[in-house]
């Protein structure tokens, strides 16, 4: 997520929650206003801010910036129990049974814990949190017991004597505070307060064991893992949670790394300004850096240490010995003040300041403040689009972060050691009454592998994670006959274009895919002499489009892709001559592009068997668009014949700042109309798998997508309505499970499914692993099925799913989500990278954007 | 403390100051810091520890120690504040630094007090009753006997202008006026050897010019054999003989990533170092392709071309070294820069003084990176040649 996107994420969750909500959602008592509240670019996580509204009892909690977990309020969202037939029992029953490590820990409570909330005034009233907080916890009474306190609401874990306690304080300059301490509730352990008093704790724990707070994971500065070539410190760390599983309360911890750099944002514009031309500096560079969320010791007001800003404007007038007015009314040049504040001297008396909006704490409509911001004194965080791309970087960053099973799990068992022994931590549990435990194991089941179906052959595959080898020289399903068609490539590539050509046509035949000679047309090396290229020759008669890219531009491959999926809207294959110039791979290169091309043209590649006769299965996702901020990419795509390898694909650009897809009841009908015109009939059963579904979103999408489906299918037919299932997909998740293996540990095999002990009591969900990870451990897959008319018995929702991972004709093996909602995310993608348009109608029955 | 008073007591001073006069206290207090660059550093009263979160920016102070009655009710606050942030490991210091906070009285004898540079004392006198302000000179100015003290004291002669007739704080066991303290001040340095000066902040309304400062200050330095030297001033060699006394509790440390840690020097170099040879990379390719185009010599096309660019700050003579230093070269598609002309760069320079130790260093940071007689540094000339995907 882009920082723009974070923040407008964040401005959304600040509407004002009504303050008699009946759950209360989210307590903050970390212990101190400096930690950092900024996310990292990089990390996909939204904060939230909620209304503060101290003294109101009927809202007793407060949800400090950044610090609300979304997640909890999903939670909070129960869908098993209107599932009638899983309410009993979630589980599957086929496959091999085998044990799984976890990263889970016991948390052992003894059995009449409770928890006491309270509510604390004071008199006179005290606008300052510190000092509430300072003056109750100085006092005798509450000392030595376990509490935690945000300066309105109390916990404890004992009881005070009376249900209302008076306490009054000498505060150390004199005056009297009375404080009146009011019992509110009883909590038992299994309340969700509790459990997000327990998050509290392992926060502070994971403060003790020295490690700091970025976002909502916990990062080790002693033990950095630096890669100076890249200007990147990678810190090594956890994402911890504590939270109530299946039947009890567990602690989850996940390795995670932090990526910082070492580069200030004046280093990076002086680096700019040696690759680009003056005139456009400024230009590229707000470009490049606007969105973006940068770190500083350093600022205008120094009220925070570990914080983070965003950078919202660059001023270019400003320079550093111009002067700006301090809180209190003097003026200063920001060279002086940095002198006389920090003891620096600054460099570079040229630079313009960087801007950044301040966030207001509560929801008043002052004026937002603004703080300026030196580069020089800036480290910036994360990495850009820039960094991403670069292969070299990413490929160092893989390799440092990469833990096999083994690692992950010597990290973990360091953890878990490091918390049970460390006095404070201990010291800190023993109070709270929380005993660590053990690291969970439990059993998961292997499901069996699976056939691939070509024409004429069924095969078995020796590895489901590729069987490319295995459908050598076997048939595709079916494919439209290519005749009429063009190459466009540049003069220098003319004979490596010939060589592909041949190739192609061989491999063509081989897999019953009959490619003629196409048109040759040749352009000279820009981007526009091969738009116009394409402008000139292509006619809607053309069946495909093949262009020979002399570069990776991203000029090239969008102006032509955009032109060709909606003005003139014809299939199109972009390859870069250097791919076709790598010695040796032309025949599996040749292969590869002759499937897609197969695809693009409406072509099947293989299937599986799918025991359910009517069944059409989507995929739906969505993506933030890459240039038009604001906007968000909704793909859909539905199988539209019974074998499941026929597909119809839409996707639309939605004015929103949410996730949540507007115009799926429109895009439902059209795919039951294609259905209809094939089949002569509407599918029995349909199964939705939504995918790119954020943090605290379930309930918008029970509430707001689920029925855009819903009364799409039962408008479709007077009679008997085809049955719905919507099935929440989520590629990352903070679960992991090891196999062991030979006193090693090792990922498990794929098909591994996982439906108890590390799955939510409310929800009917599970876990699968449908994808092979060579190096590092693999991140299973995490289904929540929040709607089921269907009543498929879990352990068929369960082999459908895996089937389904099957399918994905860009990649001959699984892949780690069902292939519908792959599809839908390969679309998105296209339209918020490159055409940043609807594509034409013409094309929605092909899977063109492969 | 002042966020106390405001928040509880209705103000109503009309005299205001600004910036408020606790802020002016703390920057008085840097300023101090900033003339003398004492090295270690010992805030007694130290509250929430705000003057301390102010003074480790100081590059020159190593060792910050604050101690306080009341520490650990209002630690919590601020433990995140003196502990090192994320920037700070990101650009280490360049000189160690370490902050400790005790609980403990300032009438109470710890020899982990001993040998500093600079004492202060910021509105804490007035807070001792008479039997701890007879031992306060002994053990702060006798024991302690830093280099230099500061204290800091309301002054009761500037009390008429405020509404209120009282103390200014209902803790105070006095408030004295200019002659009072001044007579205090002088006695106590006599009797330890201390030169003693009067100033302090606050600057009173041109028309009541005679009450003087709001808070008046006392700067005691110790007298010195040699005067000029006194901040090297060590405190008293027949202390260290005595036996070690810890009345204080140890509540809150923290010490900072620096220079001075091999694990930061060698990062922070390897930095700075393939930072300067990517940028000189850049001016290369820069260059060539100039040259191949064969567009007309122009003053960029000369070494110095190659060695000035934008945001890299140097002086003529530096420029002129550089110069004089091997060149950096291409062979093959492998880019070379001779560590001899490396260690020209000041932000190099700054971190080695020589090229056998920057040798040294780069051999265990970046090993590969090294050309094989370990001469110069080596990286790609077009880092961007590799392949991409169809799609």
């Amino acid at each position: 997520m882009s920082g723009r996107a974070r923040v407008r994420a964040r401005g959304r969750a600040r509407s004002p929650s009504p303050a008699d909500a009946p759950s209360p959602t989210s307590v903050d008592i970390s212990a101190s206003e400096a930690s950092s509240t900024g996310d990292f670019a990089g990390t996909s996580r939204i904060s939230q801010t909620h209304g503060v509204s101290p003294g109101d009892a009927r809202c007793p909690f407060i949800q400090r910036g950044g610090k609300g977990r979304r997640d909890f309020m999903d939670l909070d969202v129960c869908t098993r129990e209107k599932l009638a037939h899983v309410r009993d029992c979630k589980t599957g029953s086929s496959g091999v049974p085998v044990k799984l490590v976890t990263n889970l820990f016991n948390l052992d409570l003894p059995q009449d814990w409770q928890l006491y909330q309270y509510h604390v005034t004071y008199v006179p009233d005290l606008e300052s949190r510190r000092l509430r907080i300072a003056l109750l916890y100085s006092h005798r009474e509450l000392s030595n017991k376990a509490k935690a306190f945000d300066g309105v609401i109390l916990f404890l874990t004992q009881k005070l004597e009376e249900k209302v306690t008076e306490l009054s304080s000498e505060t150390h300059r004199g005056g009297t505070v009375k404080m009146t301490i009011t019992l509110t509730r009883e909590l038992p352990a299994s309340s969700s307060v509790c459990i997000q008093v327990f998050n509290i704790i392992f926060r502070k724990i994971l403060k003790k064991l020295a490690m700091y707070q970025i976002g909502r994971n916990f990062y080790k500065p002693s033990e950095p893992v630096e890669i100076p070539q890249h200007k990147l410190s990678l810190w090594p760390g956890f994402a911890i949670s504590v939270s109530r599983f299946e039947s009890r309360l567990l602690f989850t911890a996940d390795v995670s790394y932090k990526i910082l750099r070492n580069e200030t944002v004046l280093e990076f514009m002086t680096d700019l300004r040696q690759e680009t031309t003056m005139s456009c500096f400024t230009q590229t560079c707000e470009k490049r850096l606007l969105g973006l969320i940068v770190l500083t010791r350093f600022l205008a007001f120094p009220r925070y240490n570990n914080k983070t800003y965003r950078i919202d404007d660059i001023d270019w007038s400003v320079k550093p010995t111009h002067t700006f007015q301090k809180q209190d009314g003097t003026e200063i040049t920001y060279v002086d003040y940095y002198k006389q504040q920090y003891d620096i001297t600054l460099s570079d008396l040229n630079q313009p300041v960087l801007v950044s909006l301040l966030k207001t704490k509560r929801n008043d409509n002052t004026e937002p403040r603004v703080a300026h911001l030196i580069p020089e004194l800036c480290f910036l965080t994360g990495l850009t689009c820039q960094a991403t791309s670069d292969f070299r970087l990413m490929k160092a960053v893989a390799e440092e972060t990469r833990l096999s099973p083994l690692g992950r799990q010597q990290r973990l068992a360091r953890l878990a050691d490091d918390i049970q022994r460390n006095k404070d931590a201990r010291f800190e549990l023993e109070t709270w009454g929380l005993h660590f435990g053990c690291q969970v194991s439990l059993t998961g089941r292997v499901l069996p592998s699976e056939k691939i179906l070509m024409q004429d052959h069924i095969c078995q595959p020796a590895s489901a994670a590729d069987w490319s080898k295995d459908m050598r020289n076997c048939k595709i399903l079916s494919a439209q006959s290519l005749n009429k068609w063009l190459i466009l490539c540049s003069n220098r590539a003319e004979y490596v274009t010939e060589n592909f050509l041949h190739c192609l046509r061989r491999v063509g035949s081989c897999m019953g895919f009959n490619v003629d000679y196409p048109k040759i047309i040749k352009a000279q090396e820009n981007p526009a002499a091969f738009f116009s290229a394409v402008q000139k020759h292509v006619d809607p008669d053309v069946q495909l489009v093949m262009c020979i890219l002399p570069s990776n531009q991203k000029n090239y491959y969008d102006t032509i892709k955009n032109y060709l999926n909606s003005f003139c809207p014809v299939p199109s294959q972009c390859v870069l001559t250097r791919t076709l110039n790598k010695q040796g791979m032309m025949m599996s290169v040749a292969t590869k592009i002759a499937m897609q091309m197969a695809c693009k043209l409406g072509g099947e590649l293989w299937a599986v068997e799918i025991p359910l006769k009517s069944l059409m299965v989507v995929g739906i996702d969505a993506y933030k668009d890459e240039v038009s901020k604001g906007m968000v990419v909704v793909g859909f795509v539905a199988s539209i014949n019974p074998g499941i390898t026929r597909w119809f694909s839409r996707c639309i650009l939605q004015r929103t700042a949410t996730d949540v897809a507007d115009c799926l009841k429109v895009f439902m009908t059209g795919a039951l109309n294609k259905w209809y015109k094939h089949n002569h009939g509407l599918p029995a059963r349909i199964i939705v798998y939504r995918n790119g579904v954020g943090d605290g979103q379930l309930k918008t999408l029970i509430e707001y997508e689920v029925p855009q489906l819903l009364s799409s299918v039962t408008e479709a037919s007077a009679n008997t309505s085809s049955k719905l299932s919507v099935i929440v997909v989520r590629k990352k998740c903070t679960l992991r499970f090891c196999m062991e293996m030979n006193r090693s540990l090792q990922n498990p095999p794929l098909g591994t499914v996982v439906d108890s002990e590390a799955t939510r009591p409310d929800w009917y969900d599970f876990y699968l692993i449908s994808q092979a990870a060579c190096r590092g451990t693999v991140n299973p897959t995490y289904y929540n099925v929040i709607y089921d008319d269907n009543g498929l018995k879990p352990d068929h929702m369960q082999r459908l799913t895996f089937k389904l991972c099957h399918l994905y004709y860009n990649w001959p093996g699984l892949i780690s989500i069902p292939a519908p909602c792959q599809y839908a995310h390969k679309l998105t993608f296209l339209v918020a990278q490159s055409i940043h348009k609807e594509p034409s109608l013409e094309l929605a029955n092909s899977l063109f954007y492969l | 403390m002042e966020e106390f008073q405001r928040s509880t007591v209705p103000r109503k001073n009309v005299i205001e100051f600004r910036p408020p006069l606790y802020k002016q206290r703390y920057f008085f207090v840097k300023d101090i810091v900033n003339q003398y660059k004492p090295k270690k550093v010992a805030d007694l009263g130290c509250g929430n520890a705000t003057l301390l979160c102010m003074l480790k920016f100081h590059s020159c102070v190593q060792e910050l120690v604050g101690v306080d009655l009341l520490m650990d009710r209002l630690l919590d606050w601020n433990s995140d504040k003196l502990s090192p942030s994320i920037g700070d490991h990101l650009g280490p210091r360049d000189l160690d630094l370490s902050i400790v906070l005790y609980r403990g009285s300032a009438v109470e004898k710890d020899s982990r007090l001993l040998g500093f540079d600079l004492i202060t004392c910021i509105e804490l006198i007035e807070h001792l009753d008479s039997e701890d302000l007879a031992k306060f000179p002994e053990v702060v100015f006798g024991y302690f006997s830093p280099g230099m003290v500061v204290i800091s004291t309301p002054n009761s002669d500037f009390n008429p202008l405020f509404p209120a007739s009282t103390f200014r704080n209902s803790d105070h066991k006095f408030e004295w006026n200019q002659t009072q303290f001044q007579h205090w001040a002088s006695n106590v340095a006599k009797l330890y050897s201390y030169t003693v000066e009067f100033t302090g902040v606050g600057v009173p309304p041109p028309w009541a010019k005679h009450v003087g400062y709001c808070t008046q200050i006392g700067i005691f330095k110790k007298k010195q054999p040699d005067p000029g030297s006194w901040i090297l001033a060590k405190p008293t060699g027949s202390r260290v003989s005595e036996p070690e006394e810890h009345a204080y509790q140890v509540v809150f440390t923290a010490s900072f990533p620096s220079l001075q840690q091999k694990h930061f020097l060698l990062f922070v170099l390897c930095t700075e170092v393939l930072k300067e040879v990517e940028a000189i990379r850049q001016k290369y390719v820069w260059i060539m392709k100039r040259k191949e185009s064969s567009e007309p010599e122009s003053e960029e096309d000369t070494d110095s071309g190659l060695v000035r660019r934008p945001g890299l700050f140097l002086t003529d003579a530096q420029v002129a070294q550089i110069e004089k230093s091997p060149k950096p070269y291409s062979v093959g598609k492998r880019f070379y820069v001779p560590l001899k002309r490396l260690i020209g760069y000041p932000k190099v320079n700054r971190l080695v003084a020589d090229v056998s130790t920057l040798r040294t260093l780069l051999a265990e940071g970046i090993p590969m990176r090294l050309n094989r007689a370990h001469t110069s540094v080596q990286i790609d000339l077009d880092p961007y040649d590799y392949p991409h995907d169809y799609r």
